[in-house]
């Protein structure tokens, strides 16, 4: 309607959270005001965001803003534009409300960190560079974006750079999204040669010319970026950084960017059979394959990484049967409950005086009642019981997939991966909460910090109702299926249920037996299934190894030193003891060879 | 016939003895070819010259490149000899012992 409120309280939202990087620290005197500042105009800048989105949400009015002409070579034009739509909108909403909370509370977490300043301004960039990647509206842009959140990920990460750990942690995520990196490079190059622009419009209006090759660029970036199999080790070993840090870039926000991708491009993929495949059965394996990396990890961090590797495992499927709109919902509800997760569990291991072994926690049920409570309705929520946020979304998802015809292993697949989750959230929850405590009595517990208590109560809040109100405020986008048998129905609340109860049986009938050795199934699964010491050492060693043989052995040493000079040496020595039957009476052959020759001299003339 | 080509074949001739007939030192033996070298050399210089006869400039230089060459090679067969027996002495060469 008023087309003015709603462009212009958006880049409103945008331009307040560049004025903490303009603004030099000095100006600000005490301790803790720019950490506060800083989230304060995050939280300022959500509130004016959830303008334009409401507008969006109950007038169905997009927008795009044009500002700039960047470059332009002959026919082909590149501009800063930024696109209002649907996706962007309310992404950007629920980032900024997820933000606000982290912030809040990294204000505790960080609070004995004496570049806590600079953390926050890292931070800051991170959103910055993440807005720019979802409201972009040509692909230059966003791959501003997305380059821009792969370093502030790789400097995030390395925040504790003294640890060896942390450094190796800050290359891998850089080389697996760069590797992910050339697809979205090749796909970039190749439409803008056939489509002669990186106008999303102009794109997807061209949208029954399209090649395999260029979404399968996409499918390779979105891979590298949101850690699906093959490119995925980078993401539990990126629990080297802060509790904020993993909260905020590799649980809700920086991980989803690969399916971002996708999501807008559903235009150009909803035609095409192969791709949609593919990305199905890359879903499927991912989320099998982490869900059961994450039953036997002892970290409670890497348990949480996992659980969000499966996650989006899952939400590949969701695109993989033509559902974008599906996916995006669940990137924006998984946002709220996994954000949850790790600031809980940020809040368990500060307080038992930076434990992060589960093996080493317990009993923590009634010593921290309000972290205990989030915990569960985190997981609950992220199991999908019924009508919390996760609900609506993973439900929806899988009822979606029962119904429609695709390939019947990658649903057992996602089926069997539901109800791991279940299985490794009541391994958190038992191992953590449950019990007597195994952990030394000297941390003091408390929660009374209200940066804590607030944050995690905002956030609780979300995980429960989020879901319902976005439900339900947003326009239906497709005609879900409405009839189904009663099996299909409950499959999701069934393979649920199961898997609590099995796993609520183990861990009480097992908790007093002692293991001698680990089975071979506990320590495929516990090593990652073997992925990253395979991947890491083989292949680049035996890549090097064909370098050397090729650069050092066989043309410095072979050709140029064995060939040529050595092989004629050989051959003369050899040649010369055989035939030699001189004697070595060299003034007499001298002699001789002179009368000879006088003599001829002497008669010629 | 000019004098200078007497003259240098002369020279030649006396160089070719001197590098036939020696007495115990290698050594004298290459300064020899080296002095073969030399008047070998003044003489094609002189006949290109005289003779106007421009493309065989060159073959003085190239004389001069090729006796280069065989003069590090016989002091290479001289630092051999002298390094298997101590001194170049021509009898160290002879493998009859008796």
């Amino acid at each position: 309607m008023n087309l003015n409120l709603f462009l212009s309280s958006f880049v409103l939202s945008l331009v307040l959270l560049i004025i903490p990087i303009l603004v030099p620290n000095k100006m600000l005197p005490k301790q803790l005001m720019y950490p506060k500042y800083v989230k304060s105009i995050v939280s300022l800048s959500f509130l004016i965001s959830l303008i334009p989105t409401s507008m969006l949400l109950y007038t169905g009015q997009e927008g795009m803003i044009s500002n700039w002409n960047w470059l332009s070579i002959q026919t082909f034009s590149i501009n800063v534009t930024f696109k209002l739509d649907f996706f962007s909108l309310v992404f950007m909403s629920v980032a900024l409300f997820v933000t606000w909370s982290i912030m809040e509370f990294s204000l505790w977490y960080m609070s004995s960190d004496p570049n806590m300043e600079k953390f926050f301004k890292y931070l800051l960039l991170f959103l910055i560079t993440m807005t720019v990647l979802v409201t972009a509206n040509n692909l230059f842009q966003l791959f501003v974006g997305w380059e821009g959140v792969g370093i502030m990920s790789f400097l995030l990460i390395g925040w504790w750079y003294g640890r060896a750990d942390a450094n190796t942690a800050a290359m891998q995520a850089i080389l697996y999204n760069r590797i992910g990196d050339i697809g979205l490079v090749s796909s970039m190059a190749w439409l803008s040669l056939n489509f002669n622009s990186m106008e999303f419009q102009q794109m997807f209006m061209m949208s029954d010319k399209i090649n395999i090759i260029p979404l399968m660029g996409l499918l390779l970036a979105a891979m590298g970026k949101s850690a699906q199999f093959g490119l995925h080790p980078w993401l539990p070993a990126a629990m080297e950084g802060p509790t904020p840090v993993s909260a905020l870039l590799h649980s809700s926000t920086m991980v989803v960017a690969g399916i971002f991708l996708l999501v807008r491009f559903y235009p150009l993929m909803q035609h095409n059979k192969n791709i949609l495949m593919m990305s199905l059965c890359l879903g499927a394996i991912t989320t099998l394959f982490t869900a059961m990396c994450a039953l036997t990890q002892n970290d409670i961090k890497k348990i949480i990484a996992f659980s969000t590797s499966s996650q989006l495992g899952l939400m590949m499927v969701t695109i993989g049967i033509n559902q974008p709109y599906l996916a995006f919902l669940h990137i924006c509800m998984h946002a709220f409950f996994k954000a949850m997760l790790f600031m809980c569990s940020g809040s368990i291991i500060h307080n038992l005086n930076d434990e992060q072994d589960i093996r080493k926690m317990g009993g923590l049920f009634k010593l921290m009642p309000f972290t205990s409570s989030c915990l569960i309705i985190g997981s609950l929520a992220l199991t999908g019981m019924p009508f919390m946020t996760g609900f609506y979304s993973k439900d929806l998802i899988i009822e979606y997939a029962n119904t429609s015809y695709l390939n019947a292993w990658a649903l057992t697949i996602t089926l069997l991966a539901t109800s791991l989750t279940a299985i490794y959230s009541t391994r958190i929850i038992f191992y953590v909460l449950l019990c007597h405590p195994r952990y030394n009595p000297t941390p003091k517990i408390h929660e009374n910090n209200h940066y804590l208590i607030k944050s995690l109560k905002r956030l609780a809040m979300g995980s429960i109702f989020a879901g319902f109100i976005m439900f339900n405020a947003i326009s239906p986008t497709n005609m879900p299926q409405m009839t189904m048998p009663y099996y299909i129905k409950f499959s999701a609340i069934i393979v649920t249920i199961l898997g609590f109860t099995i796993a609520m049986e183990l861990n009480f009938t097992t908790y007093y037996m002692k293991s001698k050795y680990s089975s071979k199934t506990s320590t495929f699964s516990n090593m990652l299934g073997y992925f990253p010491h395979t991947m890491h050492r083989l292949l680049t060693k035996t890549k090097l190894l064909i370098d050397q043989n090729l650069a050092s052995s066989l043309i410095d040493l072979i050709w140029m030193e064995k060939t040529a000079p050595k092989s004629i040496t050989n051959y003369q020595l050899m040649a010369s003891n055989i035939m030699s039957n001189q004697m070595g009476l060299i003034k007499l052959y001298f002699l001789s060879f002179l009368m000879s020759m006088s003599l001829a001299l002497f008669i010629m003339f | 016939m000019s004098a200078i080509y007497m003259n240098m074949t002369i020279a030649f001739m006396a160089s070719l003895t001197g590098m036939m007939m020696y007495r115990s030192h290698m050594m004298s033996s290459l300064l020899c070819l080296e002095g073969m070298m030399l008047s070998m050399f003044v003489m094609a210089s002189l006949i290109t010259l005289n003779s106007h006869y421009t493309l065989s400039y060159t073959i003085p230089l190239v004389l001069l490149v090729f006796s280069a060459c065989e003069a590090a090679m016989g002091l290479a067969l001289l630092v051999l000899v002298s390094n298997t027996y101590g001194s170049d002495y021509v009898q160290n060469l002879n493998l009859l012992r008796c």
